[in-house]
């Protein structure tokens, strides 16, 4: 059952209970269909609900009504470990720090979740990881500490990380939100290159420059998706990045920015 | 900001607070417990001794006696203040029958002697430390025998050996100062006078107590010089006041310094507990005090606020021990009371064990002011700066992943993790150290005291039967005709007959004092030896480990003996351990004096096939005079109340090993849990499922409580035998040598302690359920 849609919302509703019968409604009724390849962006003021909506589509967290299929299952009927396993093996995660853990060099940060995945041999996966911190020019840093990185090279390491097990999907929360432009642009250059693969990327980022260099944004108010823009492929060669992103502006300024 | 520091402090920590707590008020309550025992067992030892008026000196004696003889002793020993001859009827624990009972206990060790009450001296006292008093038909019975038979208040019990036959009502229990604790093998009933010469026509055999009182209790050594050097009646063994004291406080006193033992591995676990605390909390609120300096607040005021927490704590928890013990002591001295009676208290009772409690405090609090001496290394600047303590810095090298070719992955994960935080599974690997080591020592030595083996501490070599005679009138005739019969029964795999004399032998006061040598083949079954070796000429002398620290001689020291009255010098050719008849013995290779004989014991080993139990029946019947035993029976006779003790003492101290693993366990996993909150968010995001991350705290614990049963174990049969020997010192035997159930000691242990240290874990980390992955994240 292979269709092109890798992952579909419907009537996806959020609600935090804060306190004793206080309840939040942060996500009200999502409903987003993502392609396979596809590259989109998540736009809207903090506080709209973003990471929330991340959040409840890769699992982590448990929503309150509505669907999400991803890759055709309904990740709403799965056990916990199963949606550990669809993480695992699937989707990968980009925070907006690294989220790395302290007490693994920045290597076998990388290559943990292959390792735990175990479909390939630890020579093959240490090949692997050695191959992606190569393109990411992060090689010099394998046997270092986290704490022994720069903030972008930590950015790296983390995709490094997400890539690693050759997910369907990459999640990334504000990925850059902590760099400066130059890291950024490096950044995003590396999605891209991925997503040139066929990896369908996610991303939630306050950046127009950012999000014009991806497919199709769509723009949140309040816990709903209130429109979308689509701006098609970006090609680097033959597209100006400039014109797009005044495209995208003006959009956002047209939606309420 | 400083009162919001502490408040903050203990809601985060109420659990380890709580515990800490617990620690300390357990440990000042066994501290004033163990304190209070040994106050309370000195002045019911003093109490019992002035109300019964104990004797100063007692000669026991089988044999004619001549009292004119004492008499003149008497009127020309001006150290003597009082003396009196008590007769004592001993009847064969076969001829006894205890409440309806049918049947006598043959196997019993005790003798059982049958006395009047007294009446200047040396008086026996009932529950009540009164004078006891019986009419005719009526009999007080020993409180061993209370205990040990279950003896009621108008139980009957039944004198019978075929051919007469009297029954008794019981109607009081006799405190005895000489003969109360179990390991002296002799108990005294008492009856009416008129029983009392029916009971002596008809059955039993008299021996007779000399006692003295002395006018000035220093003298006692002087005195029993000059006694052992005069013609008066010697045949049979002494005993004097200090050594009366010494077995009257054995059981306690170890009871009590055992319990003191505990409750320094808890005041152990207690400090650990507390490094551990202060040394999270401080790291969490690092900042904090980066902030504080930053703003000029003094190191000194910082530290003084951490300190006033611990303070009052800590002196919470030491009162509150203190109170405590006074409600449980009862519970601790209840032996002590029904043994040795209570005395009136007075101030001492109160005093020692509260000021031993005040210095569990001051001992907690000066650990604490130790650890928070590390306030004064944060500076504001590192501090604000850094935002974590350079201390629990994790080592990500010492283990790198990519090389692990072999071990799954959660389970290297686990094992980096403990290597790389060494210092912090401190807490927990100590408290597993000692929570094996508490559990292992117990269980060890109760093993070894009920292993055949344990004969040999008893200064006899390992044998199937053993037969003892007293000696009396026709007792080298029947000696004679046993050795006989032993020689020519075809069951037996082989024997050995020994004599036991006495001679007297220089000490070391230059004074003449009396030795019980035993004589014979000592190599048939063999004796391990503490020093030196077997005696194997006629000039060498092997002695008991308390005999030779009396006479302070080592192996190859030369020693007096006067045998057959003239002086010999004899080699002291090794040195054994002997927990019987209070610990003095020695051994050679002798001729025999029948005038000095005091016992006769025949060893005996039956050949393989040979059904035991028949064997003895056999011998019994032969040998109506002699006392024939199964070694095993003789073992847990005399050693029964210590082996009930040990078996206490080590249900008890499992039960404590497993309450402190499981709380310490908790406690632990639950600090730990909320320091590894981000990084456990981190390992769900990517993947992990929580039974994956279970799997990494099971396998840091277990790998923590493997190091440590193993350490433990080590200690135990090391330290552990050192602690034990050490008690047991006090009976004869200095050097305890463990006899391990390897089943019990290395499997099933450290099995129940992975068992349970498991399922905490288990049940502890699932509250990582509750982590809320994309709070932590979002962060
Ligand atoms: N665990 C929670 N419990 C209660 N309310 C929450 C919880 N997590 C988020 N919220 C609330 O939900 C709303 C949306 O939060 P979310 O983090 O999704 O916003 P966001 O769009 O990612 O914002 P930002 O751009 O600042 O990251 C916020 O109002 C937040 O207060
Ligand atoms: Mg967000």
């Amino acid at each position: 059952m292979m269709n092109n849609i890798i992952l579909e919302t419907s009537g996806l509703k959020k609600v935090y209970n804060v306190g004793k019968g206080n309840a939040q409604t942060v996500l009200k009724s999502i409903n987003v269909q993502i392609k396979r390849g596809e590259f989109v962006t998540v736009m809207g003021a903090s506080g709209c609900g973003k990471s929330t909506f991340l959040y409840n589509i890769s699992g982590m967290d448990k929503m309150t009504a509505g669907s999400v299929v991803f890759d055709g299952q309904d990740i709403s009927t799965l056990s916990e470990r199963e949606l550990s396993n669809l993480r695992l093996t699937k989707m990968g995660f980009i925070f907006q720090q690294g989220h790395l853990l302290k007490n693994l060099c920045i290597f076998d940060n990388i290559i943990l979740s292959a390792y735990l995945e175990k479909s390939n041999s630890r020579k093959e996966i240490n090949k692997r990881a050695i191959e992606l911190m190569k393109k990411t020019g992060i090689s010099e840093l394998a046997d270092k500490d986290i704490t022994q990185a720069s903030g972008g090279q930590l950015q790296r390491v983390g995709i490094c990380r997400s890539l690693i097990n050759q997910p369907k999907i990459i999640f990334g929360d504000e990925p850059t939100g902590a760099l400066n432009s130059k890291a950024t642009n490096e950044i995003m250059e590396l999605l891209e290159n991925i997503n040139e693969i066929g990896t369908t990327i996610l991303l939630v980022t306050h950046d127009v420059k950012v999000a014009a260099k991806s497919e199709r944004i769509l723009f949140m108010i309040d816990g709903n998706i209130v429109g979308e823009k689509h701006l098609g492929k970006y090609v680097k060669e033959n597209q100006d990045i400039r014109k797009r992103e005044e495209q995208l502006s003006s959009w956002l300024i047209d939606m309420g920015i | 900001m400083l009162f919001k520091i502490l408040k903050k402090d203990f809601q985060r920590n109420k659990a380890i607070i709580i515990a800490l707590f617990i620690f300390i008020m357990v440990s000042s309550l066994l501290v004033s417990s163990g304190s209070r025992v040994i106050i309370e067992l000195f002045g019911s030892i003093d109490n019992l001794f002035e109300k019964a008026n104990a004797p100063h000196f007692v000669q026991m004696h089988s044999g004619e006696i001549d009292e004119s003889v004492i008499d003149t002793f008497v009127s020309r020993n001006n150290l003597v203040k009082d003396q009196q001859t008590v007769e004592m009827l001993v009847i064969d624990g076969a001829d006894i029958f205890f409440g309806n009972s049918q049947t006598a206990d043959k196997n019993s060790v005790m003798d059982n002697g049958f006395v009047k009450q007294n009446h200047s001296f040396d008086v026996l006292l009932n529950l009540k430390n009164q004078v006891i008093q019986v009419s005719k038909g009526e009999i007080a019975v020993p409180i061993y025998y209370m205990q040990q038979k279950n003896v009621k208040i108008s139980d009957p019990i039944r004198i019978s050996n075929g051919s007469f036959d009297k029954v008794f009502t019981v109607t009081d229990f006799v405190r005895d100062v000489q003969m109360n604790p179990s390991i002296i093998s002799s108990k005294r009933f008492v009856v009416n006078e008129a029983d009392f010469d029916t009971l002596h026509q008809n059955i039993g055999k008299v021996e007779y107590m000399i006692e003295f009182q002395l006018t000035d209790l220093n003298k006692i050594s002087k005195f029993t010089n000059d006694y052992q050097s005069s013609n008066l009646p010697q045949r049979g063994p002494t005993v004097d006041y200090s050594l009366f004291k010494t077995l009257n406080a054995l059981t306690d006193g170890i009871v009590a310094v055992v319990i003191i033992l505990v409750s320094i591995l808890l005041i152990i676990i207690a400090l650990l507990c507390l490094r551990f605390t202060i040394l999270t909390t401080m790291e969490e609120d690092y900042k904090e005090i980066g902030v504080m300096k930053a703003i000029g607040i003094m190191q000194k005021d910082i530290k003084k606020i951490y300190l006033i927490k611990y303070i009052v704590m800590s002196a919470l928890a030491c009162m509150s021990g203190y109170l405590l013990s006074l409600g449980v002591s009862k519970l601790f001295t209840a032996n002590i009371s029904l043994y040795i009676g209570t005395a009136s208290k007075n101030m001492r009772h109160f005093l020692i064990p509260f000021l031993s409690t005040v210095l569990v405090f001051v001992i907690v609090i000066f650990f604490c002011i130790i650890v928070l001496r590390r306030f004064e290394k944060i500076t504001a600047v590192e501090a604000l700066r850094s935002g974590a303590m350079g201390t629990t810095k994790v080592n990500t090298r010492l283990l790198a992943l990519r090389k692990n070719r072999l071990l799954d992955t959660n389970v290297f994960l686990g094992i980096k993790d403990v290597l790389g935080r060494l210092k912090m599974y401190l807490l927990l690997f100590t408290s597993f150290v000692i929570c094996s080591f508490i559990i292992i020592v117990p269980i060890n030595f109760l093993n070894t005291l009920q292993s055949p083996t344990f004969i040999s501490y008893m200064g006899v070599g390992q044998s199937d039967i053993r037969i003892d005679l007293q000696q009396s009138n026709n007792a080298t005739q029947a000696f004679t005709n046993m050795v006989e019969y032993i020689e020519k029964d075809r069951d037996i795999e082989k024997f050995s007959p020994h004599i036991t004399c006495k001679y007297s032998v220089l000490n070391s006061d230059g004074g003449w004092e009396n030795i019980n040598v035993e004589t014979g083949d000592f190599s048939i079954f063999p004796l391990e030896y503490l020093k030196g070796t077997v005696p194997k000429v006629g000039n060498e002398i092997a002695l008991s480990q308390l005999k030779a620290d009396g006479l302070g001689k080592v192996v190859g020291d030369t020693l007096l003996l006067v045998v057959n009255e003239e002086e010999q010098e004899m080699l002291v050719s090794g040195i054994y351990q002997d927990v019987t008849n209070g610990g003095k013995t020695a051994k050679a290779m002798l001729p025999y004096n029948s005038e000095t004989t005091l016992w006769y014991t025949i060893n005996v080993n039956t050949k393989q096939d040979v059904n035991i139990s028949n064997k003895i029946a056999e011998y019994t019947k032969h040998f109506p005079s002699a006392k024939v035993t199964y070694l095993e029976d003789y073992l847990t006779q005399t050693l029964g109340t210590t082996i009930k003790q040990v078996q206490l003492v080590t249900i008890v101290a499992i039960v404590i090993a497993i309450l402190i693993s499981i709380l310490i366990t908790s406690l632990f996993l639950k600090m730990l849990i909320a320091k590894d909150t981000s990084q456990i968010a981190i390992m769900r995001s990517i993947g992990f499922t929580l039974r994956k991350i279970q799997v990494q705290y099971i396998v840091r614990t277990l790998l923590v409580l493997g190091i440590g049963i193993i350490v433990g174990t080590i200690f135990s049969n090391t330290i552990g035998q050192g602690l034990v020997s050490i008690l047991m010192s006090f009976m004869g035997a200095s050097k305890i040598q463990f006899v391990v159930n390897p089943i019990v000691s290395y499997l099933l242990c450290p099995f129940t302690l992975i068992l349970i240290v498991t399922i905490t874990t288990l049940m502890c980390t699932t509250s990582i359920k509750k982590i809320d992955i994309t709070k932590m994240l979002t962060e």
